[in-house]
């Protein structure tokens, strides 16, 4: 390799180690934090240290572990389950039913994701309560099931789905519906992959919504918690660290074993 | 069969009917009182306590502490009584003392008055000053942040000073120690975080003074005590007897390593203090330095918050009886949550209690309960507005200038800030 090149590429790959590092630091400073006693954290003690089990003993006797897990996780797959099955049949419908409003109905969904949450969460309080859904998990789950950015993704992947194939099950005698069940879900499985993926990690991160919501320790998610442990004057960080590793455990394990599917979903289901 | 069904019906109904009675009255009778509020070592395992004790003697009712986030808790609170969906609401919530104000005054009836039902004059007036509008008194005095001077007695003994030399300083007085002990022992006298306005708050505070006058208005320029409060912070940097830290976690290290010599703050700092087991004996406190303006006493307040009921709760009435009963008249209670979290609460009767009189082995024997309790009568009243985190902000961006710029600037800069952010 002629010298030029080589210092490129050290340039290059010195670059790129760099930045990745600087993205991978959070999580290993994470991960070396749940061994280390909080003295050592503050200190900036990078190595590991001795006091894993400690930690993760006195969250597990600070928190309900168990009980918060289920909740998060509950929220998470059923919200996911609901808004992908909603959603995916609204973004279907808008790209492939043609009827005189759509356009402008569309433009309006689209608009709602401009809007921040925090503009619509005193309104939307305000009507949980009225439904007496105060402190329930099903007032965390509703408003997202019908998610205008999920609708948006699915109706641009649906613009890939071949005309020819509905024309050919229409052919066959398959209804609207057994074509949606039938023919679109099995080819755009990698698009509800990715969905999944977004979706299940925007729920279980979800915070703000939650936390007004929830009023009690018993329905609290893992996120509330954590922000309640890091909250002392004098916080536990060995503590918060194990609390933050077993929050993040679940989305990681979902990215890792949808990452294929992810990355196609995002280029497209239909090459 | 069908015989044997109706006979055994009536019983059966009769049981269920029975049972049912006895477990509405069971429902009417026993009331849960919900508290909101942060820190599951502190306020939350505090408030726990107090609630069994409370409920030892009245099995009725009971005590549910809910924890969140102190910033949660205020979001939460702002979401329910904006929205007026009362279910949504605690019955007792924490607030900060700095913003107690704000939310009484931007949520007029919100919180239900305790004047009438507590006796305030037990208290450290200025606790009681902050949590009054309008002739009316609101909330239930809780932890307080009377400020002492925490010092090394080691290092000042090689600097030539005794404890008592260190009583009754000024801030001149204790720029001075500071060059002599710096010259001696190579310490620095202090540890400043520049990002934080917690000293200059102590200063004015010792003045009488705040951001705002008494009738909370902005109090910037005209304000002898924010001008002698920044004066003494440059007169510390220019001498350079400061130990720079970043942030909150940095500024603790700076005593816990041994690298300072003194600390002026709040009551609540003790336990870190105590913590470091291998300083013991080493450590004395006293009352801080007074500013040099007219009015100025030995004693303030840094931070500190207070229980307040929610006045559409269904149980308000049970829930200021039971804050009445155990945080205006309980002595006992004052001297566990002493004991067990090292909270000094604002009832100044709790000093006649056997933890307060206790002389602590760490400060070398001192009773140091019964000086700050003593302290703590003293601290001075005054308003604290409803913006001051916004000022305090605009005092932390001029604090580094100091050591280079003039205190006139520093000044004509705070009340600019102040007052865009305000309006």
């Amino acid at each position: 390799m002629p010298l030029p090149r080589l210092l490129n590429r050290i340039g290059v790959y010195g670059f790129l180690g760099a930045m990745a590092l600087l993205s991978v630091f959070p999580f290993i400073w994470m991960i070396v934090g749940t061994t280390n006693s909080t003295g050592d954290i503050i200190l900036g003690h990078l190595g590991l240290g001795h006091a894993f089990l400690d930690n993760t003993q006195k969250f597990f006797t600070q928190a309900n572990a168990p009980l918060i897990f289920w909740n998060s996780a509950k929220i998470s797959l059923l919200g996911t389950a609901l808004t992908l099955a909603v959603s995916s049949v609204a973004g279907y419908g808008f790209e492939i039913f043609r009827s005189p409003g759509r356009d402008w109905l569309y433009a309006g969904l689209l608009l709602t994701i401009m809007i921040p949450f925090a503009v619509l969460m005193i309104p939307l309080f305000m009507i949980m309560g009225r439904l007496g859904l105060i402190n329930t998990h099903i007032a965390i789950i509703l408003p997202t099931v019908a998610s205008g950015f999920v609708i948006f993704y699915f109706r641009q992947a649906t613009k890939a789905f071949p005309s020819e194939l509905r024309d050919a099950a229409r052919v066959d005698g398959l209804k609207e519906w057994q074509i949606f069940l039938y023919i679109y879900i099995p080819t755009m499985r990698s698009t509800y992959a990715a969905a999944f993926v977004i979706v299940f990690m925007a729920t279980w991160n979800n915070y703000l919504w939650p936390l007004i919501v929830l009023q009690t320790n018993e329905m609290k998610t893992i996120t509330l918690v954590i922000s309640s442990l890091a909250s002392a004057y004098y916080p536990d960080y060995g503590v918060v660290m194990v609390g933050a590793l077993v929050a993040t455990l679940p989305t990681l394990i979902v990215f890792f074993a949808m990452q294929r599917q992810f990355v196609q979903g995002m280029l497209g289901a239909i090459k | 069969m069908l015989c044997f069904k109706r006979a055994s019906w009536k019983p059966a109904l009769a049981a269920t009917v029975f049972a049912a009675t006895l477990l509405t009255a069971a429902i009417a009778e026993a009331k849960t009182i919900t508290v909101w509020c942060w820190d599951p070592n502190f306020n939350v395992a505090i408030m726990k306590e107090a609630g069994a004790r409370y409920t030892k003697a009245h099995p009725d009712v009971t005590i549910s502490v809910v924890d969140f986030s102190k910033s949660d808790v205020e979001q939460k609170l702002q979401a329910g009584l904006t929205s007026g969906v009362a279910e949504s609401l605690p019955d007792i919530v924490l607030i900060e003392d700095y913003g107690a104000q704000k939310y009484l005054q931007s949520f007029p009836g919100a919180f239900m008055p305790l004047s009438g039902i507590v006796d305030y004059k037990g208290f450290a007036p200025y606790k009681v000053e902050l949590m009054t509008l309008d002739g009316k008194v609101y909330g239930m005095p809780f932890d307080t942040g009377v400020t002492g001077l925490f010092y090394r007695k080691d290092y000042l003994e090689a600097a030539g000073y005794k404890p008592a030399d260190m009583q009754h300083l000024t801030w001149d007085k204790y720029i001075e120690i500071g060059k002599a002990v710096e010259a001696k022992t190579g310490k620095k006298m202090i540890g400043f975080d520049f990002s934080d306005g917690a000293l200059t708050r102590v200063m004015i505070q010792s003045a009488g003074k705040w951001y705002f006058t008494k009738d909370g208005k902005l109090d910037i320029e005209n304000n002898p005590a924010l001008r002698a409060a920044l004066d003494v912070q440059q007169k510390i940097m220019q001498a350079n007897i400061y130990k720079p830290a970043t942030g909150w976690n940095d500024w603790v290290s700076k005593f816990t390593s041994g690298d300072v010599a003194t600390i002026v703050t709040g009551v609540w700092i003790t336990g870190t203090i105590k913590a470091q087991k291998d300083q013991a004996g080493k450590w004395g406190v006293t009352e801080i330095p007074t500013l040099n303006v007219p009015g100025a006493v030995a004693a303030s307040n840094l931070g500190g918050s207070s229980w307040y009921v929610i006045n559409s709760s269904k149980v308000k009435a049970e829930a200021a009886d039971f804050l009445n009963t155990i945080y205006a008249k309980d002595v006992d209670f004052y001297q566990a949550i002493l004991q067990d979290r090292g909270a000094v609460g604002s009832l100044l009767a709790a000093r006649s209690g056997k933890a307060y009189d206790a002389p602590d082995a760490f400060f070398g024997g001192d009773k140091i309960w019964q000086s700050f309790s003593n302290w703590l009568s003293q601290v001075p009243s005054v308003n604290y507005g409803i913006f001051t985190n916004e000022v305090d902000a605009a005092v932390a961006v001029q604090l580094p200038k100091l050591a280079k710029g003039s205190v006139d600037d520093a000044i004509k800069a705070i009340a600019a800030q102040a007052k865009t952010q305000i309006q």
